[in-house]
């Protein structure tokens, strides 16, 4: 018989290149993981044998992920480009994916027309468009797909005992394991351990005349005829999985993953978190889910009983957090690390032969004759038009959902970004980027500048990120408290890691930004705001480096490439031959099990379509939930929950579509109204949760009680509001609430203010700066410094002030000794101090010293987090003593001063004051800085207190400030001793400076108020401007 | 057996015996230096000649300066073992040092003096710091001149630098000299603020110009005042503080952007306040009119060097009174029309509070509002407010209302 070219496979392949190369390029760059390979690729491209990346994390080792895809990028770069190499690595796995299941199908059933089949529904599975076109896994998918071709090798040798198939088998073994790590091990036991177990139910038939007759015996004794065989490939495929990527598990031993693990959309439970149950069980399984009690059927039949064990496995696996039944089987610690949709992911890869079977039985098999037998041709036509179409529709909204519902921020132009980091040194700090993305990766594969941050996040090393369930740092406000805590370290620490520059592409930062002292630099022209903070020293020239052994090196480098070429070599020939069909090949034992496929059974049909129709139902009920839940206007409760829900994301058009159309305000008015009020809730926050409570619910009218929690960079904000609805035309709606009538007082007016500009460098030059254009370092004074307890907490406050000519930027760093002189503990001063001072102005400032949460391994992670939690540091022994080092540099910007406290009275409620903002910039976020003073006038403790709204231009902003009850403060420590300013002792420049000093002046600004533990009180105003102008 | 401990006796003997290190022997080579010059300027070849009998491969000059140290090879030039010093040798000034060596031995020994070479030009090293420093007489910046040769070689001790500096008319000369490396001078502060320039010159070489800036000393006390349109307690007024001129203990002008805090203490012992920059000296405050009749005692401070006059301010009620309406059960109540002192209706934003108490005094609640049109409304719903009797406390510009109202109906 002469074999003619499998034309379904050449379809298949025509078609999934032209489908999915020409996607590709459009949604891969987009996709969560594609750029973290090319950046991995970018690190070989550049330093092939040497495994520390210093720019990632303060450097990490690579070792950490399997080299032999990022290997390949990096070479394939060398012709075209780190992207080019990408693309073309893609198109492999595309050309390998669909092959491989076509060799995968033909071995499970034999049928070359089946196999054909199964390498075109390949093309249109939704589990393989979403791992590739929104996961962007480019090495899993490799790996998947190169076990899928071993498997038939695999079974050869089992079967026939053949040393070339052991070669084959073993040497694509080693191949999927230098390209993926997790996909060979679990392989292992969902693919190959079914795989040999159904080689050996082969040999087992082969030894009877029916199925009937295959006892168990007769299979274990079969098993036993197969043990060195099955002996010999477990015990090579084992040492292949150590020996391969040794390195790996070297560097997995000398660095346990101790990290608090992230949580992971694929184990929640998915029938309360809809989205993931979406993404990470609806989409992979598509179409499929109708056609699984065929699936089921199928695999537990006599040959393929191994299959379904397997498959029931991987279902239920996948499930995640839906049933308990993953998280007894996995075990706490398994199911907290492993991502769970990858069992979903191997399900449905290990489902397409049979659904491939099952469409050729529909198309042109038993199936089409019982259907149109029992239902009539016309039925038969829908039913397949509706699987076709079901499986196509999938595949379009799979692959367009990153378009409709982006999850990641626009596509940035890097450049501008490179250019800056390449100009003038920059690069010889650190930087970080907020709000790129994954994007983030192809920034860093572009440069040799050091981030902080990284993005593949079982390599985190800084203590700051590994305690806290963060991937990472530039998209915390992803990550609630935890994300922002720990980016506030970063922020008000800079200098422990030489972070000097921060690319924002998100304004959401900026407050934060600004309140630990960040400067803005410049917009770069794609629009990324660059921030800088002073006083950061340059990155030392030598580094810390884990080095490994240099056989490890070797290891590294050369093993991946080298499995490449061997399976290349060793399977070339077959391949060849397979291909050009030049020599005629005996066809492989399975290929003579090919079932006739004349009977479907009538009782499978009906169970089908009940199935069918429960799945529908189901499906059905979803969307009605989701209707019921999303459609606005439908319950009091949903247009609360939308209106707040189109103010977070600043849909205002439909924010007033809610509101009652009889209160007359119009579109127009509506958007003017909420355009003018600005601060920290209606431009930086985020809203965390809502709970909204209904009560009085006539049918016609209901009033609700609002209870938000919003994420702000700088604080947890909380905020209740009262609204009253109204039901008109079956529609509910929100009555709009009542606005501040104020008007300024002039229409046009004047202002003068003295501005400041620094030329940096006069010199156009390459060289290091001249002295001459460093400026001096403004002088400070540092008034008073005591450390004190409250509350049990240990901070250092005082006061300081900038006795210097020009304006300063001013960063404290305090450590605090015990008794014996031991250092305890540094940190520097956060938001609570002005950091922008004028000549002559003074700040109080307090620094905490914030420990990293949970560092240590005996505190566990509280289940659930308390917003306002603040982790004090843990001192071995009580601070006695302190050391205030303070550093001014030449500040000019941010120095908006026109902010005055207009009114203030004490009520049983506290302090109802009044901002007035009599300059020309609109004040963002008003802060008060509040200090507490003794009878003596002598500082004892600072507080803060962020204004929820912005103070508009001559216009009031009303505030409350409780005072707070001192009663077990305790002032440690005061003295001006071990303070220094610029590296100078306090005291030389007390004495020269400011060699009469009036001390009566601070007291003569502080307002005499009795409270408990204080008898003054002051309130300091620093003010955010979001839009300088 | 004899025979064995002859042998070991024999073994131990001739391990025991060693062979004695005896020195080479070695003829002592005499070596002649031809050359005798040993002050050089820097810059001059510097050869050395030596005679001597023996074969000159072994031979090696070994030279020592303040940069290092060399081992130089001879040529052989008629006869004479001929050595130069390469140019890092002979362009350092200072004293360099030779062995002759041969085969580890030193046989001649000297050194060399090279002065350094002023006469190819000088150049000079400046630098001046602080860049910036407070007029009065305490501060001072330090110009400090490193005048070397050409070859990069400080200038022999006690080379005389003129430094010149000038200060608005005066220009003024001094004349120091180099003491080890460089020479340098302190430019003492002015009295009067402004920049001082200064410059060096070695050897007729001039260097670049170098600047300071005297910055304006502490502040002494001020003045200050206050400007507005008309002295009402509308809340719709900008009152402005302004100060003269403020100078320090030498009567500069202080310096832009000094900042001066505005305490404003209230009738009601509350202390608000303003700040302002100063532009040439003067500074300006800005914060609204009260809304109510008010006292303000206003004082102004640089805080730790200076304090205003203290000045009075009294702001006259504009909102003699106004009227409250009640309705709908006492649950609507209007408030209003507000009338400011020209029988106006007072401009839009005038904060209205109400508090709401129980019957029995226990405070329940605030309301706020603001004025449109002179007028405003607050609507206190049943939802909120079950029927009963409340005290109600309006309070609007300063003026305060009190009611005890029975709430029923819608």
């Amino acid at each position: 018989m002469k074999k003619k070219t499998n034309t379904l496979l050449i379809l298949a392949l025509i078609v999934g290149l032209a489908f999915h190369g020409s996607a590709i390029f459009f949604t891969l760059e987009s996709t969560y993981d594609a750029l973290i390979h090319l950046f991995f690729a970018d690190h070989y491209a550049d330093s092939w044998f040497d495994p520390w990346e210093y720019r990632w994390y303060t450097g990490f080792t690579v070792q950490s992920y399997p080299p032999l895809v990022h290997q390949v990028i990096g070479i394939l770069s060398y012709i075209g480009g780190l992207k080019f190499g990408m693309y073309t690595v893609a198109l492999l796995a595309i050309v390998l994916f669909i092959t491989g299941v076509y060799r995968y199908t033909l071995l499970m059933t034999g049928s070359r027309r089946i196999a054909g089949y199964g390498a075109v529904l390949a093309v249109f599975s939704s589990t393989f468009v979403e791992t590739l076109h929104i996961f962007g896994q480019l090495p899993s998918i490799t790996a998947l797909s190169i076990l899928l071709h071993s498997m038939t090798e695999i079974y050869l040798w089992i079967k026939t005992g053949k040393i070339r198939y052991f070669l084959t088998s073993v040497t694509m073994l080693a191949v999927t394991v230098t390209s993926h790590h997790v996909t060979p091990i679990f392989g292992m036991v969902f693919f190959i351990a079914p795989l040999i177990g159904m080689a050996v139910m082969d040999a087992s038939r082969e030894r009877v005349n029916s199925y009937k007759e295959l006892t168990f015996k007769i299979f274990w004794n079969t098993t036993l005829k197969h043990f060195w065989r099955i002996a010999k490939f477990g015990g090579t495929s084992l040492f292949l999985i150590v020996f391969c990527i040794f390195p790996y598990w070297y560097n997995s031993k000398r660095n346990p993953i101790t990290q608090v693990a992230i949580p992971h959309g694929s184990r929640d439970n998915f029938l309360e978190i809809t989205s993931s149950g979406l993404v990470f069980f609806v989409i992979p399984w598509g179409i499929f889910l109708f056609v699984l009690p065929y699936f089921f059927y199928r695999y537990f039949s006599k040959r393929y009983i191994f299959f379904g064990l397997s498959f029931a496995l991987l279902t239920i696996l996948g499930t995640g957090g839906t049933t308990p039944i993953p998280l007894m089987m996995l075990g706490e610690t398994a199911f907290n690390i492993l991502t769970l949709d990858r069992f979903t992911l191997w399900a449905t890869i290990m489902a397409l032969p049979i659904f491939a079977e099952f469409a050729y039985r529909m198309v042109e098999g038993d199936l089409k004759v019982l259907v149109q037998e029992k239902f009539g041709e016309v039925y038969h036509r829908v039913i397949g038009g509706l699987i076709a179409g079901g499986m196509l529709f999938m595949v379009l909204f799979t692959m367009t959902l990153g378009y409709f519902r982006p999850s990641q921020p626009a596509k940035i132009n890097m450049l501008p970004i490179v250019n800056f980091l390449g100009a003038d040194s920059h690069d010889s700090w650190r930087y970080l980027p907020l709000g790129f993305g994954d994007q983030m990766a192809w920034l860093s594969a572009q440069t040799t500048a050091m981030t902080v941050d990284g993005n593949y996040h079982s390599a985190r090393r800084l203590p700051e990120l590994t305690t806290r369930a963060i991937e990472r740092i530039e998209n915390s406000k992803f990550r609630g408290v935890e994300g922002i805590g720990s980016l506030q370290q970063f922020l008000t620490v800079p200098e422990k890691y030489n972070l000097k520059y921060i690319f924002s592409n998100d304004k959401f930062y900026d407050p934060i930004l600004y309140y630990c002292g960040w400067q803005r630099l410049q917009q770069l022209e794609n629009g990324i705001m660059v921030w800088e903070k002073l006083n950061v020293p340059p990155i030392p020239q030598i580094i810390p480096k884990e080095d490994v052994p240099t056989i490890m090196k070797i290891m590294w480098g050369i093993i991946p490439l080298t499995t490449v070429l061997l399976a290349f070599i060793i399977n070339i020939q077959l391949i060849w031959v397979r291909l050009l069909k030049s020599k005629k090949l005996e066809p492989p034992s399975f290929m003579k099990l090919e079932l006739p496929y004349n009977k479907f059974s009538y009782k499978l049909l009906i169970f089908s379509h009940f199935w069918a129709f429960i799945v529908l139902i189901c499906l059905g009920y979803g969307i009605y939930l989701f209707y019921v839940k999303n459609v606005a206007q439908l319950s009091a409760n949903n247009v609360v929950e939308a209106y707040y829900d189109a103010l977070d994301f600043k849909e205002f058009n439909r924010a007033h579509s809610y509101l009652d159309p009889d209160s007359n305000i119009d579109i127009a008015q509506y958007m003017l109204e909420v355009s003018v009020t600005d601060g920290i809730l209606s431009s930086y926050a985020k809203m965390d949760s809502l709970h909204v409570e209904i009560y009085d619910e006539t049918p016609t009218s209901a009033k609700a009680k609002v209870h938000t929690r919003w994420i702000t960079p700088l604080e947890n904000l909380y905020s209740s509001d009262y609204h009253e609805l109204v039901k008109r035309k079956s529609k509910w709606y929100i009555k709009p609430s009542k606005f501040d009538n104020d008007i300024p007082p002039d229409q046009l007016f004047t202002a003068n203010g003295t501005t400041f500009y620094n030329h940096g460098r006069r010199k156009i030059t390459t060289q290091e700066t001249y002295h001459e254009d460093v400026l001096k370092q403004p002088v400070l004074e540092i008034l008073s410094a005591k450390l004190v307890k409250n509350r049990g907490q240990f901070s250092i406050i005082g006061e300081i002030q900038n006795v210097d000519n020009v304006p300063a930027d001013v960063v404290i760093k305090a450590t605090l000794y015990n008794d014996a002189n031991k250092e305890l503990a540094n940190y520097n001063a956060k938001y609570h101090m002005k950091h922008k001072l004028m000549p002559k102005e003074t700040t109080v400032f307090k620094i905490n010293f914030e420990g990293i949460a949970w560092s240590s391994t005996k505190d566990t992670l509280p289940p659930t987090f308390d917003p306002d939690q603040f982790t004090p540091m843990n001192f071995e022994d009580q601070p006695t003593n302190f050391n205030l080092q303070s550093a001014g540099n030449v500040a000019n910007t941010d120095l908006y001063k026109g902010v005055a406290l207009q009114d203030m009275e004490y009520t049983d409620q506290g302090f109802n004051g009044v901002l007035f903002n009599a300059g020309v910039q609109e004040v963002t976020i008003p802060q008060l800085i509040i200090s507490y003073y003794n009878k003596e006038n002598e500082l004892l403790w600072v507080d803060h207190s962020f204004v929820p709204e912005g103070v508009r231009i001559q216009r009031k902003q009303f505030f409350n400030y409780k005072p707070l009850e001192l009663d077990s403060l305790e002032v440690i420590r005061s003295d001006l001793k071990n303070c220094f300013v610029n590296g100078m002792p306090n005291a030389s420049i007390a004495e020269k400076v400011f060699p009469n000093r009036n001390y009566s002046h601070g007291a003569s600004q502080t307002q005499p108020f009795s409270g408990v533990g204080f008898e003054f009180i002051k309130f300091e105003i620093n003010s955010y401007i979001g839009n300088p102008k | 057996m004899h025979k064995t401990i002859y042998i070991i006796l024999c073994f131990i003997m001739l391990g025991c015996s060693s062979k004695k290190e005896e020195p080479k022997k070695s003829a002592q080579i005499n070596a002649i230096a031809l050359t005798k010059k040993d002050r050089y300027t820097a810059g001059d070849a510097i050869t050395m000649a030596f005679k001597t009998e023996a074969p000159i491969e072994n031979f090696k000059l070994h030279i020592k300066n303040a940069y290092g140290t060399l081992l130089v090879a001879p040529e052989m030039v008629h006869g004479e073992m001929v050595f130069s010093f390469p140019t890092n040798f002979s362009r350092k000034s200072g004293l360099c040092r030779w062995k002759l060596i041969n085969e580890g031995q030193t046989l001649l020994k000297g050194e060399i003096e090279i002065h350094p070479n002023e006469q190819k030009g000088t150049n000079m090293a400046t630098y001046f710091g602080p860049r910036s420093i407070t007029a009065g007489d305490i501060d001072y910046s330090m110009l400090v001149i490193a005048p070397t040769d050409v070859f990069d070689n400080p200038v022999a001790r006690g080379t005389e630098v003129t430094v010149k500096s000038q200060f608005l008319a005066s220009i003024n000369e001094y004349k120091v000299a180099t003491t080890e490396l460089m020479a340098w001078y302190n430019v003492r502060s002015t009295h009067k603020s402004g920049r001082i320039l200064v410059t060096a010159a070695c050897n007729a070489t001039p260097s670049k110009e170098l600047t300071t800036i005297v910055f304006p000393s502490n502040s002494t006390s001020f003045k200050i005042t206050a400007f507005q349109d008309h002295d009402y307690a509308d809340g719709n007024q900008i009152l402005k503080l302004r100060s003269d001129i403020i100078k320090d203990e030498f009567g500069n002008t202080v310096s832009d952007g000094t900042l001066v805090t505005f305490i404003i203490k209230n009738d009601k012992d509350a202390y608000l306040y303003t700040v302002g920059t100063t532009i040439n000296g003067i500074v300006e405050g800005r914060t609204l009119h009260p809304s109510q009749a008010a006292h303000w005692n206003i004082q102004a401070f640089i805080t730790g060097a200076s304090e205003s006059n203290s000045i009075d301010v009294t702001f006259r009620t504009a909102i003699e009174d106004y009227k409250v309406y009640f309705s709908k059960g006492n649950r609507n109540i209007d408030i209003g029309p507000l009338e400011s002192f020209m029988k106006q209706l007072v401009p839009d934003g005038i904060l209205v509070q109400m508090d709401v108490f129980s019957e029995h005094g226990d405070f329940i609640e605030t309301k706020k509002t603001t004025t449109k049109k002179g007028v405003c409304n607050f609507y206190l719903s049943p939802e909120y407010l079950e029927n009963g009797t409340y005290k109600l406390v309006i309070r609007a510009a300063g003026i305060t209302k009190e009611f005890k109202k029975e709430m029923n109906g819608i």
